[in-house]
């Protein structure tokens, strides 16, 4: 669904972009538009996709960036101990303790706005920005996942006997730490994405995501506007929303159970 | 003696939230190269922690060591933490305890020996898998070439402990810690593994301090023999001679303890009465006192000091056997 959903793109679609408009909130399974249109005349199945590249690229850039920062930070905190971790895990807790949506909330007003009011932000710098703070919501719950493992894993005798051998400490880590700190990463990644592309969404619905519609959340605020004359304009993102949520969730579980030699084969 | 180890003073101990814990007291130990020492005594008389607190393994904020080791002319205590690294497999290798958990489970096990191979003696991967599977042979693993490819879980107890071994001898050590390198094995499997690291000893050269918790593993496999209790060595002697001519009666009763083929039917085996003593409040006196048959009152008040035989036994007793009260 998912990779459909990403080469989607490049089909043969006219422009989400392009207005029908002869076809204003036309319902689904007519003919020419098989999701119907919005009250604006957008064709629902290109802005679809459209909005699907968007909210994928944006919640797949967010988790790697604050997956490969967090688990960074983690696993060096856990492996150091001491001061090094003290000073870390307070600060995962600390982020943790906001809530995530005020916080990336809080993150994309500050950063996204203009210091004239009047000048439109473009859509490439609130993508980033929305991608940044995202990261900055992500890095403290990846992190503590990857302190919490290598915790588990640095105590084990195949550290002591690998630093027996004098291996270094980055080399321990490299080579024993991150594979088995590795698949509860990525399963709690692909959760991540889930719920990275809800806060996405969400962020686009309280008007400070991407304004103009090209992602779902855009989508779905727009659709809010016109609920009673035009439901489908709001059912049709939020329910490829909901499976989207649904496969990554089971995606991360599958290659977490197929990583896991452990799991897999006891 | 021209020693390769030499451990003088080492006390280590662990701050704990009960207080001082004292693990390992005033050992003084000798290893010339090519010698084979065992250390004896029960769970939790310190072995384990002498033994890896001579590699300097213990980390943490809460270990505290002192006193000095010196390794083949270089001390230990003095180095840095890279400085002490580089005598690390090249020098001293260790065997640990439970091959369960020694072995890395997501790595195969050509990559877990090679890259000690790769890391300190620069070998290219393809070499190094080579000699692995070299390694692999020496240990005597059937099949070599794909055990080279299985995870650490397809391997049997026996197996992993031989991969553990041929891990640790990669980089031809100068001196191997065992560090009960049977326990969590089977009898047949024991005997197997003990007998492999006596010929590899031999064909190699090299010295090893065999801990454990049996003294008939000892009898068999060691030129000499430390006992250890509550983290103090209480007798040390050549092995024929300890077994022949023990001083010390710690070791009369862990001898008693052990099971005998000829043990009467019926008959209740002797264990050593009380247990250790509190590792966080060292008192007065012997701390064997509390358990020896043997005891006198000078025996709590006082606590005795290492004596020597004239032919080099020590031991650390008042009243040792043999000699009249």
């Amino acid at each position: 669904m998912l990779f459909l959903a990403v080469f989607g793109s490049l089909l043969p679609f006219k422009s989400w972009k392009f207005v029908y408009e002869d076809d204003l909130g036309v319902v689904p399974f007519s003919p020419g538009h098989i999701l119907g249109t919005d009250n604006n005349g957008y064709d629902l199945l290109s802005s679809l996709i459209a909005g699907t590249r968007m909210s994928v690229f944006i919640a797949v850039t967010a988790v790697s960036l604050g997956g490969l920062i967090g688990s960074a930070l983690g696993i060096t905190a856990a492996f150091v101990r001491g001061k090094v971790d003290i000073v870390m895990s307070t600060l995962f807790n600390v982020g943790l303790a906001v809530p995530n949506l005020v916080l990336a909330l809080a993150l994309v007003s500050v950063l996204a706005t203009n210091v004239d009011i009047n000048q439109s932000v473009p859509t490439w710098r609130r993508v980033m920005v929305l991608i940044i703070s995202l990261t900055i919501v992500l890095i403290p719950i990846l992190g503590r996942i990857a302190r919490g493992a290598t915790l588990s894993w640095s105590g084990r005798d195949f550290v002591t006997a690998a630093r027996s051998m004098g291996m270094r400490d980055r080399q321990i880590i490299m080579k024993h730490i991150v594979p088995n700190v590795l698949p509860a990463l990525i399963a709690v990644a692909f959760l991540a994405i889930g719920v990275v592309i809800i806060a996405e969404a969400s962020l686009s619905i309280l008007g400070v995501g991407i304004p103009d519609g090209a992602s779902w959340g855009g989508m779905i605020a727009r659709g809010r506007n016109d609920l009673e004359y035009s439901p489908h304009v709001l059912y049709v993102p939020v329910i490829v929303l909901a499976i989207t949520v649904i496969s990554t969730n089971h995606l991360g579980d599958v290659i977490r159970s197929s990583l896991d030699s452990r799991e897999s084969k006891v | 003696m021209n020693s390769l180890l030499s451990i003088k003073d080492l006390n280590v101990s662990f701050d704990t939230p009960r207080g001082m814990l004292e693990a390992v007291r005033n050992v003084d130990i000798e290893i010339a190269a090519g010698m084979s020492v065992g250390i004896v005594g029960e769970s939790g008389s310190g072995k384990t922690v002498l033994s890896r607190a001579a590699m300097g393994l213990l980390q943490g904020s809460n270990v505290h060591r002192t006193g000095t080791v010196v390794f083949d002319g270089h001390e230990l205590t003095a180095m840095t933490r890279p400085d002490v690294r580089s005598h690390f497999g090249t020098g001293m290798a260790m065997i640990f305890q439970d091959p369960m958990t020694a072995l890395n489970p997501v790595r195969r096990i050509g990559a877990q020996i090679s890259e000690s191979l790769i890391f300190r003696l620069g070998m290219s991967k393809k070499d190094a898998l080579k000699r692995s599977f070299e390694l692999l042979q020496l240990v005597r693993i059937p099949d070599a070439k794909s055990v080279l490819r299985k995870f650490p879980y397809q391997l049997s107890g026996g197996m992993r402990q031989r991969v553990m071994i041929a891990i640790a001898i990669s980089c031809n050590p100068k001196l191997l810690f065992a560090d009960e390198p049977t326990t969590a094995l089977d009898v047949t499997v024991q005997a197997q593994i003990l007998q492999l690291l006596r010929e590899l000893r031999e064909d190699l050269g090299m010295a090893m301090i065999l801990v454990t918790h049996d003294l008939g593993v000892v009898a068999g496999n060691t030129d000499y023999v430390a006992v250890m209790y509550a983290g103090q060595v209480v007798e040390f002697a050549p092995t024929t001679k300890l077994f022949a001519d023990m001083r010390m009666p710690y070791t009369e009763a862990l001898l008693e303890s052990i099971p005998k083929i000829d043990h009467p039917v019926g008959k209740r085996l002797l264990a050593i009465a009380g247990r250790l003593p509190d590792p966080t409040d060292r008192g007065s006196g012997c701390s064997f006192a509390p358990r020896c048959k043997y005891f006198q009152n000078k025996c709590l008040e006082e606590s005795p000091t290492l004596k020597t035989d004239p032919d080099g036994h020590l031991y650390r007793c008042f009243f040792p056997i043999g000699e009249a009260l």
